[in-house]
């Protein structure tokens, strides 16, 4: 560019940059009122008739070969190949024994132990069911999954722009109560005041995880509503008491009493939040002790104790943690310092040792850090989700487990009697307080917000109802602090891509809109033994995939048959791991190959 | 110059080889690992094991390296630990929309900060002068992330109802999207750098608008594009503005110019013909460095505005230990330096004719 130009150039420049911000934006949606009243939540059964399907080859290996065990019931019929996947016993390392198709809407599932939450488990996304045609011609693969993604759930995928947003439209096949938006985006920002300015804006409908900070000004302002969403959680002070003074109980017992929680939760959680009195939430029954008080704050006890103890007050203990901003601990670094500060109140030196959480959650696991934080919002509605988790002894964290902890929570997991087990874990409460494993500080309350005008919201602790959700030009647009992983959700743990799986996906049961009660989705109805040990599901007749494919029972034992076996040719999932399944099913899944002998 | 041009990307070849090298041994050196990342609180033990057995992270460093390279020599960047896709893909993705706000940072960076910067010399210690360059060092301490978020709440809050509103976040408006253009031409799903070629201009939002005259695109791309491109040109601005005024205010000190006065020539020329072109090299410079540092990824920006691009996913595949993805945006990022240096280099010839890059 000539240099006697330049001047003009940059002129025009900026006169064009003008023009440009002057533009009107193609669409700000404003705030409007719906005209439809809110849908019902109820879905009407199904009514057409399920169309003959043919059920994949087996290719399973001989210990477990697939048998067609359907007994003819009618000469004209076609005979229904059910598959079967079976092993002789429990050796392998997890508690399912069997699962096999009885017949086009019938499966079963045996367990070799009592299994009482069986349909709490298969609520969550992770059991999605998905066309097992469809498996075997994308040989299982996540990425193909993500691309074109074939379920049974109200949407399907429109497009997913990796890093910007997901866009659903509703599923025509979809067997429910039809959707209430002609569009339903799933965007994101990690930033919780980004997001904010974004629903202020009018750009987005609704935002996950607001900022405590944040509470006040949503508050405040008429265009916008805060719809708080109560979830069983907690964090806790983890202490591993194979680390000196922590090998000694009262040092533990101390140190529990040190801790103001309520003060904790009063400078630092959204309302709603709760001080922890337990170990488990109050939500969680059986488990929670009503009436239960646990260990009062009381810093002069416990300083007396700590003086019994022989404790060292001279020596500098590292209370470690991650900046990691969660539900049940929204403000890690202030909640840290703030645990310090109380501590000192009674001579306890700590040092903050904040780390990055690629690093921490190993060197937790491993039994490295003597105090930590760590944290957990429940999978399920049941008390194995709580107790079974931390104090059977899965990893080191804690340092050694508790026997006697141990034996009570393995009696109450196989009971299915709700008041019997309540009475095992109020033993366990009792004795949690007594061996301090960890210090559970608080249940945290999440909070949603939402432009006034979007109508129908409920949230519940395991779902939003998006889909029934309205909004007046019939686009709802959600902001999430984080993008999807995959849409293979049998393989997946995050929140983000539960949320978008559970858009395009059904499992045979679900948790009502608002609440954790479990309700059929895909199943009519399942039913177990007087032991628990086998669960027979019925499938809804007539549900049909997203590619046309009708829903029966073989989907379902191929879906689950993927996360169970590691000799099935379709398992291969996004991590490979399937941990939902050995979390709940596990800690083995079938045929898997002997753990690596770590490099020296 | 070809024989510059051919030493110069010669010599790419051993930065290349020592970015990987560097890169590789930082990842795995660095502690944690992919697995307690994504598994998060569910992860266990026994369920990292598998995990990193699958990927073969259990193997020795020097053993996973020669896959690596193995596998690059084929030209297979590999794929996502996280999402189990093609690393050129990722790339084809994402470095398209850092590009365009590169360019218009750039565009808005160089045309101010050269005229405040000219504007603040010609009118040296008087109160324009002051005013420019107070200016210019607020832009300089100015964060990113506090500088966006004052944008956004401005042209998207108080601005709101007004002619002047502009997007506080995402690459498009809800519910525009990007066509391939394979799919648009019919081109079916070509492979190799000819489908990398076109998935990047597919992802460019811009130049995917150009191409199938969908100005409707266009305008709204970079309609959202205004606020990130100001907020992150900022700074760029406020360094050119103050490198523009030193240099130019260097050369306005030189003998020539003097005689150039003396002989009558008029100011303007004086000024546009030998002063700022003598000054323009330094400026040059800098406007390349923070070209590079741009395309690299500018992650608090792209946080802030919920943009898609390099950097952001960058960051993600660090703190996640995505090993495939650090690499392979690294070598990307190194390339780009390389090359913005490159044209840097050739630009001097083109500014003082006696710069000979031979």
């Amino acid at each position: 560019m000539k240099h006697k130009t330049l001047f003009v150039a940059l002129t025009v420049l900026l006169l064009a940059s003008m023009a440009l911000a002057s533009c009107k934006p193609a669409t700000t949606p404003a705030p409007l009122a719906p005209t439809q009243p809110p849908a019902p939540t109820k879905a009407p059964e199904p009514t057409k008739a399920p169309e003959p399907t043919t059920a994949p080859e087996p290719t399973k290996e001989p210990t477990k070969a697939p048998e067609p065990t359907a007994a003819p019931t009618a000469t004209e019929a076609p005979k229904y190949a059910g598959l079967k996947y079976e092993t002789s016993n429990c050796d392998y390392g997890g508690t399912v024994k069997a699962i096999e198709a009885l017949d086009e809407f019938t499966v079963k599932i045996t367990f070799c132990n009592p299994d009482p939450a069986f349909l709490a488990k298969i609520a969550v996304p992770a059991f999605e069911i998905l066309d097992a045609d469809y498996l075997a011609a994308i040989g299982g693969d996540a990425a193909k999954l993500a691309e074109n993604p074939v379920g049974t759930g109200p949407y399907i995928l429109k497009e997913w722009v990796r890093g910007d947003h997901i866009t659903f439209v509703p599923n025509p096949t979809y067997w429910g109560v039809p959707v209430a938006n002609k569009t339903f985006i799933l965007k994101w920002n990690a930033e919780a005041a980004a997001r904010l300015l974004d629903l202020q804006a009018g750009n987005t409908s609704g935002i996950a995880e607001v900022s405590v900070d944040d509470v006040p000004t949503i508050q405040a302002d008429p265009n916008l509503k805060l719809v708080p969403r109560p979830i069983n959680n907690f964090i806790y002070l983890g202490i591993n008491n194979q680390k000196p003074p922590f090998d000694n109980e009262k040092v533990r017992q101390a140190f529990a009493m040190a801790i103001d929680k309520q003060r904790i939760v009063d400078n630092f959680y959204s309302p709603g939040s709760v001080a922890a009195t337990q170990f488990v939430p109050p939500g969680v029954k059986p488990g929670f002790t009503e009436g239960y008080k646990g260990t009062q704050y009381d810093p002069a006890k416990a300083k007396q104790m700590l003086q019994e103890a022989n404790f060292d007050f001279n020596a500098e203990y590292v209370l470690s943690y991650a900046e990691r901003t969660r539900p049940y601990f929204p403000q890690p670094t202030k909640i840290a310092q703030d645990v310090q500060a109380q501590l000192a109140e009674i001579g306890i030196k700590i040092k903050l040792d904040m780390q990055e959480w690629a690093t921490y959650l190993p060197a937790a696991r491993a039994g490295n850090l003597e105090l930590f934080f760590l944290g957990w919002s429940e999978d399920y509605p049941d008390a194995t989700n709580w107790y079974d988790v931390f104090l059977m002894g899965a990893d080191k964290a804690f340092g050694a487990p508790y026997p006697d902890i141990m034996e009570l929570i393995k009696k109450a997991a196989v009971l299915g009697d709700p008041v019997e087990r309540q009475k095992l874990y109020d033993q366990v409460n009792v004795l949690y307080d007594q061996h301090v494993p960890c210090i559970v500080i608080a249940h945290g309350t999440t909070q949603l917000a939402f432009q006034a005008s979007v109508q129908n919201v409920v949230l519940g602790p395991y779902n939003e109802n998006f889909p029934q959700m309205q909004t007046a030009d019939g686009t709802l647009v959600f902001s999430q602090d984080g993008d999807a992983v995959s849409l293979d959700c049998a393989d997946e743990t995050d929140g983000n891509s539960f949320r978008a799986c559970l858009m395009l996906f059904d499992t045979l049961y679900d948790f009502k809109w608002g609440s954790s009660e479990l309700e059929p989705s895909l199943a009519e109805k399942c039913v177990a033994n007087s032991t628990a040990t086998e669960w027979t599901c019925t499938l809804k007749k007539g549900i049909k995939f997203s590619n046309g494919a009708s829903l029966d029972a073989n989907d379902v034992v191929t879906s689950w048959d993927i996360a169970w076996d590691y000799s099935n040719p379709l398992r291969k999932g996004n991590t490979g791991v399937f941990n939902y399944w050995k979390s709940f099913f596990g800690p083995k899944a079938l045929n898997q190959p002997p753990e690596p002998t770590p490099t020296p | 110059m070809t024989q510059f041009l051919i030493r110069r990307l010669l010599l790419t070849f051993p930065v290349m080889v020592g970015i990987l090298l560097v890169t590789f041994i930082i990842t795995r050196l660095v502690p944690g690992n992919p697995c307690y990342v994504m598994l998060g609180e569910r992860a266990t033990v026994a369920a990292c094991d598998d995990f990193m057995h699958r990927y073969g992270l259990d193997k020795s460093i020097p053993e996973q390296f020669i896959r690596y390279v193995a596998n690059l020599m084929k030209g297979d960047f590999g794929e996502s630990i996280k999402d189990h896709r093609p690393i050129t893909t990722i790339i084809s993705e994402r470095l398209p929309m850092t590009m365009e706000l590169t360019i218009l940072a750039m565009l808005f960076a160089s045309t101010f900060g050269i005229l405040l910067g000219v504007i603040s010399a010609l009118n040296r210690n008087s109160f324009i002068d002051t005013l420019t360059m107070i200016g210019a060092n607020i832009g300089v301490s100015m964060p990113v992330f506090w500088l966006g978020l004052l944008l956004a709440y401005v042209f998207a809050l108080m601005l709101k109802g007004t002619p002047f509103v502009l997007p506080p976040s995402s690459r498009l408006t809800a519910g525009m999207s990007l066509a391939p253009l394979t799919k648009t031409w019919g081109l079916g799903t070509p492979t190799g750098i000819g489908g990398f070629l076109l998935g990047l201009m597919s992802h460019s939002a811009i130049l995917n608008g150009l191409l199938t005259a969908n100005f409707a695109l266009v305008g709204d791309a970079l309609r959202h594009l205004i606020l990130p491109a100001a907020a992150v040109g900022t700074i760029s601005l406020a360094v050119i503005a103050r490198m523009t005024r030193s240099s130019l205010l260097d050369v306005l000190g030189q003998d020539y110019i003097r005689t150039a006065r003396a002989k009558g020539l008029i100011y303007r020329l004086i000024i546009t013909r030998h002063a700022l072109r003598n000054a323009l090299i330094p400026i040059v410079t800098i406007i390349g460095i923070q070209t590079g540092g741009l395309l690299s990824g500018a992650v608090l920006t792209e946080t802030i505005f919920s943009l898609p691009g390099v950097g952001s996913r960058m960051v993600e595949a660090i703190l996640g230990r995505d090993y495939p993805v650090v690499q392979g945006f690294s070598v990307i990022i190194a390339l780009i330096f390389v090359f913005t240096n490159l044209i840097v280099d050739f630009s001097y010839a083109f500014l003082d004719p006696r710069i000979r890059l031979e």
